[in-house]
């Protein structure tokens, strides 16, 4: 098919409208420098599911996008034909407040919903950092998560069915609509984090929680970050029960406006008032014995802890609970061997630090003498660093992933074999070039 | 097909002579798991000591073509670890020891046969526990716990054993040695572990289980409501989540079970009470305090006739009890009875309970209930006797009559116990073909020559390879499928 007829074909499924050819747009819409031909926004499961069963047959390469902002994410497209954008899917199609559950279209953003939930005292525990406008359907494909995760996990915690369109648009649903179902096997799991590279998610069933009444929150600073590591092993180790735990550097700090610093551990505990003061006293004695100088900050910072570390250069970085501490320091002092600046805000409670760099790094330096090292480093402890952002030059140089184990990955490529035998789903993102 | 001496032989030189079971009355032994309808031996079992053996054996049936079924401690529900078809049956029980406990980390790392309570057992003295607690669990390995995802009363509140499973080892029907996830998170790819978990032994053999250990919470509190009617206390369920309060745990058990209870083991329960509920909350005790009267006002504006809290562990202990040990007094109320898993939107529940009462009646059986009204995850038991004729297809009318209502209202075949070869063919109402479909190629990859566990999970094993069709299945006359 020539290309005005896929573009013919195009609009006569979704309508005229929702095609977008115009170059300055497509260029807007660029994967890591790769240009699509195309633009489409589908109104409908339906359309998502006609648009895939003709880039099928022309093998045309997707990518599905939801905010955008999240493109950074993954190695650069192989191939690039069609951006499949998802804003235009924004409904709450089932919400039984009673239930717990709702199903919403994958574009709806996390504060569309949240606007919906906070009528009914309910909210979704997902806060992905730099996050309320992000859309359901990118968070569950990134497998976004934030600092609410210590308390009510993650995607694979949350997300309780799913309706996705197959790479030859066949609709296929996974999962159920209640909160407890062991029906077949857990395709939702296998869609979560999955970067669209399985299927195009279209709905999603969730789990809810009931909106906590009342949240405390408080920020403990160190002049070290082993004294900071001994605040979260003594947490870790007590009955207090925070929802959130996080790991502040010094350069986070400052991008808040926060008292300066080596490492601080911000924390908060969500339940009854007469709790929250209960456990905030325990909290607060714990911080100081580990010599933490303790200060109440407003719940309001937790939103804002994203900005805090936004750069065009970001890592995460999974290790063990018990080595925040190390972690950070080797992070850090990598980052200034390569001068460059680093704010780290991690999950500390799920062994997680999110780093954003700034400064001019040469792509040979950056692969080898900075993400080479620390990935040997977390390896050896079963741990693994993603490069979730960096300009082109960077991603050129080493593999924004990381290698995966040997059998795992072969499993990997035979399920994406299987399920986009053609690779029309975001060709070469994933993991080992998927 | 009997296996040949040949293979026979060569299973001995896996798993020695210890390690293996060939005799007749040794395989009766493994013909059926906790669902004693269906019933099916093995040709043979092996009791393997280590994810080399199970890897060999795997690979060795690979070769022969010859049907593979996993097994824990057979306290199944669904006809899961037995074999409808033959074939060699891996035992893992074994194969319990705990392998790595890391407090730091939050994490244990376990072999599959260990007794899920004995991982508690030797973590609780250091603060920590394993949630997931289904009702077998002073008898039931946490690889079988995680190969059926097992739920069990406290999933309320912590979740499903998927949501403590970190990470895997499993040898896949390919044979090989595939390890996913671990004590750290995030590993980045699919998500394997979490589309594991739950598989039935249909994708592979599970040969170590890295699981999340939760610390002790700060207080307990365990609360015993009596109601005069199942109404009035589905009504008082619904009250309590609809508020926002999730307790750990929430069960309801009606005056059928509690007259057994009391009978067979004497937990003290309520006697003449239509329907009881057990309440339990756990975390900061500032927050329990205050959700316990919540609760305990909820349970009187809705005509609670009397309301206990345990005032000490052993009174917990015996509440719980009774609700734990609900399962081994059933053969009080009947030899004979069906069990149903089904799920129901929690807000359905006063609705769904008043139409079980209904098809009770319809067909004039006796239909008892113990079950997790938390989160809507009913166990209707219905009993039958199986020397009145009649009553067997009465009971299996009635089973379908709920089946689909709890479907009609949204819900699930199966909250917790699994699919199986018991409701393999349910599946059909709660997914259509493109789903199945899926579901099969997804067992196609793991499995590429259909030897996992045959005939169990998905309706008609399309996922099947042209190499190896399994026979008809081996039931005894009268069973149902």
């Amino acid at each position: 098919m020539s290309a005005p007829a896929v573009e013919e074909a195009l609009a006569e499924i979704v309508g005229r409208p929702q095609v977008v050819s115009d170059p300055a747009t497509l260029s807007a819409a660029s994967i890591d420098g790769r240009q699509p031909r195309w633009l489409v926004s589908p109104g409908s499961t339906d359309e998502v599911s006609r648009i895939l069963a003709l880039c099928s047959t022309e093998r045309l390469a997707v990518a599905p996008r939801g905010s955008a902002s999240a493109m950074g994410l993954g190695n650069p497209p192989r191939r690039l034909d069609l951006v499949v954008d998802t804003t235009r899917l924004t409904a709450v199609l089932e919400y039984v407040p009673e239930d717990m559950v709702a199903t919403v279209q994958a574009g709806l953003t996390l504060d569309g919903l949240a606007a919906v939930l906070g009528k009914h005292a309910q909210m979704l525990a997902l806060d992905p950092h730099g996050g309320a406008s992000r859309s359901i359907g990118g968070v569950l494909a990134t497998n976004a998560s934030g600092p609410l995760r210590f308390r009510y996990g993650t995607a694979r915690d949350l997300l309780l069915g799913v309706r996705f369109v197959q790479a030859d648009g066949t609709v296929t649903w996974g999962g159920a609509k209640v909160v407890k179902s062991v029906t077949g096997y857990d395709v939702p799991k296998l869609l979560a984090g999955s970067l669209g590279t399985l299927g195009l998610i279209a709905e999603a069933t969730l789990r809810l929680h009931p909106a906590p009444a009342d949240t405390g929150s408080w920020l403990f600073t160190f002049d070290s970050g082993e004294r900071a590591g001994d605040l979260l092993s003594a947490i870790l180790a007590s009955t207090l029960e925070p929802d959130r735990l996080a790991w502040l550097n010094d350069g986070a700090l400052r991008g808040l406006g926060l008292p300066s610093a080596t490492a601080a551990l911000c924390v908060s505990v969500s339940t009854v008032p007469e709790a929250v003061k209960s456990q905030g006293a325990t909290l607060v004695a714990l911080g100081e014995r580990s010599g933490g100088r303790a200060i109440t900050i407003p719940a309001a910072l937790w939103t804002k802890l994203g900005e805090a570390f936004d750069a065009p250069l970001m890592l995460r970085i999974a290790g063990e609970i018990r080595g925040a501490a190390r972690w950070a320091r080797e992070i850090e002092s990598s980052a200034s061997r390569q001068g460059l600046s680093v704010a780290i805000v991690g999950e500390a409670g799920n062994g997680i630090l999110r780093v954003a760099l700034t400064g001019v790094i040469a792509p040979e330096a950056f692969a080898s003498e900075l993400v080479a090292p620390l990935r040997a480093a977390l390896h050896g402890e079963g741990g693994s660093l993603v490069i979730e952002r960096a300009p082109l030059a960077l991603k050129g140089a080493i593999d924004v992933w990381g290698p995966i184990p040997e059998v795992a990955l072969k499993v990997m490529r035979q399920l994406k074999e299987e399920f986009d035998s053609l690779g029309i789903l975001n060709p070469g993102r994933f993991v080992g070039g998927l | 097909m009997p296996l040949s001496a040949a293979m026979l032989i060569e299973l001995e030189r896996i798993v020695g002579t210890r390690g293996l079971v060939a005799t007749p009355e040794g395989r009766m032994t493994y013909e059926c798991d906790m669902h004693t309808f269906y019933k099916g031996a093995p040709d043979a079992v092996v009791l393997p000591e280590s994810t080399e053996q199970v890897a060999a054996v795997v690979r060795l049936c690979r070769r022969e073509h010859v049907a593979l079924v996993p097994r824990g401690s057979g306290t199944g529900l669904i006809g899961g670890a037995m074999a409808p078809v033959g074939g060699v049956m891996v035992s893992l029980t074994r194969m319990n020891r705990i392998l790595e406990l890391d407090f730091d980390n939050r994490s244990a790392t376990v072999q599959p046969g260990l007794i899920n309570l004995w991982l508690s057992q030797a973590t609780r003295e250091h603060g920590y526990y394993f949630a997931p607690d289904p009702s077998s669990q002073m008898v039931s390995s946490i690889g079988g716990n995680a190969s059926t995802n097992a739920g069990g009363p406290h999933c309320l509140k912590y979740g499903i054993t998927v949501n403590h499973v970190l990470g895997l080892e499993l040898v896949t029907g390919a044979g090989e040695v595939l390890r996913v996830g671990g004590k750290v998170q995030d590993q980045p790819g699919y998500d394997l572990t979490g589309a594991l978990v739950g598989g039935e032994g249909t994708l592979g053999l599970l040969t170590a289980v890295t699981v999340r250990l939760l610390h002790v919470p700060e207080g307990v509190k365990t609360l015993l409501a009596s109601f005069s009617t199942i109404d009035d206390a589905s009504e008082t369920v619904s009250a309590i989540v609809g508020a926002g309060i999730i307790p750990a745990a929430l069960e309801m058990i009606d005056e059928v079970v509690v007259r057994a209870i009391e009978e067979g083991i004497g937990a003290g329960y309520p006697k003449g009470a239509g329907a009881v509920l057990l309440i339990e909350l756990d975390g900061p005790r500032a927050e329990i305090d205050e959700q316990s009267a919540r609760i305990v006002e909820m349970c009187r504006s809705r005509a609670a006739l009397e309301i206990r809290v345990a005032k000490d562990e052993a009174e917990r202990a015996l509440l719980w009890k009774g609700r734990k040990e609900a399962a081994g007094v059933f053969g009080r109320l009947s030899a004979t009875w069906l069990l149903q898993d089904a799920v129901v939107p929690r807000s359905r529940l006063p609705q769904i309970m008043r139409e079980v009462q209904a098809i009770a009646a319809r067909h004039r059986l006796v239909i008892a209930n113990v079950f997790h009204a938390g989160d809507g995850n009913l166990h209707p038991l219905i009993l039958y006797n199986d020397l009145v004729p009649g009553e067997l297809e009465r009971a299996k009318a009635a089973n379908d009559e709920l089946l689909h209502a709890c479907l009609a209202m949204g819900g699930s075949v199966t909250g917790e116990h699994g699919v199986g070869l018991d409701k393999a063919s349910s599946m059909p109402f709660q997914f259509g073909d493109a789903d199945l479909a899926f579901m099969a190629r997804f067992r196609r990859v793991f499995d590429p020559d259909g030897i996992m566990n045959p005939g169990k999970l998905l309706p008609s094993h399309p996922a099947c390879g042209e190499s190896f069709r399994p026979a008809a299945p081996r039931l005894p006359a009268g069973t149902w499928v």
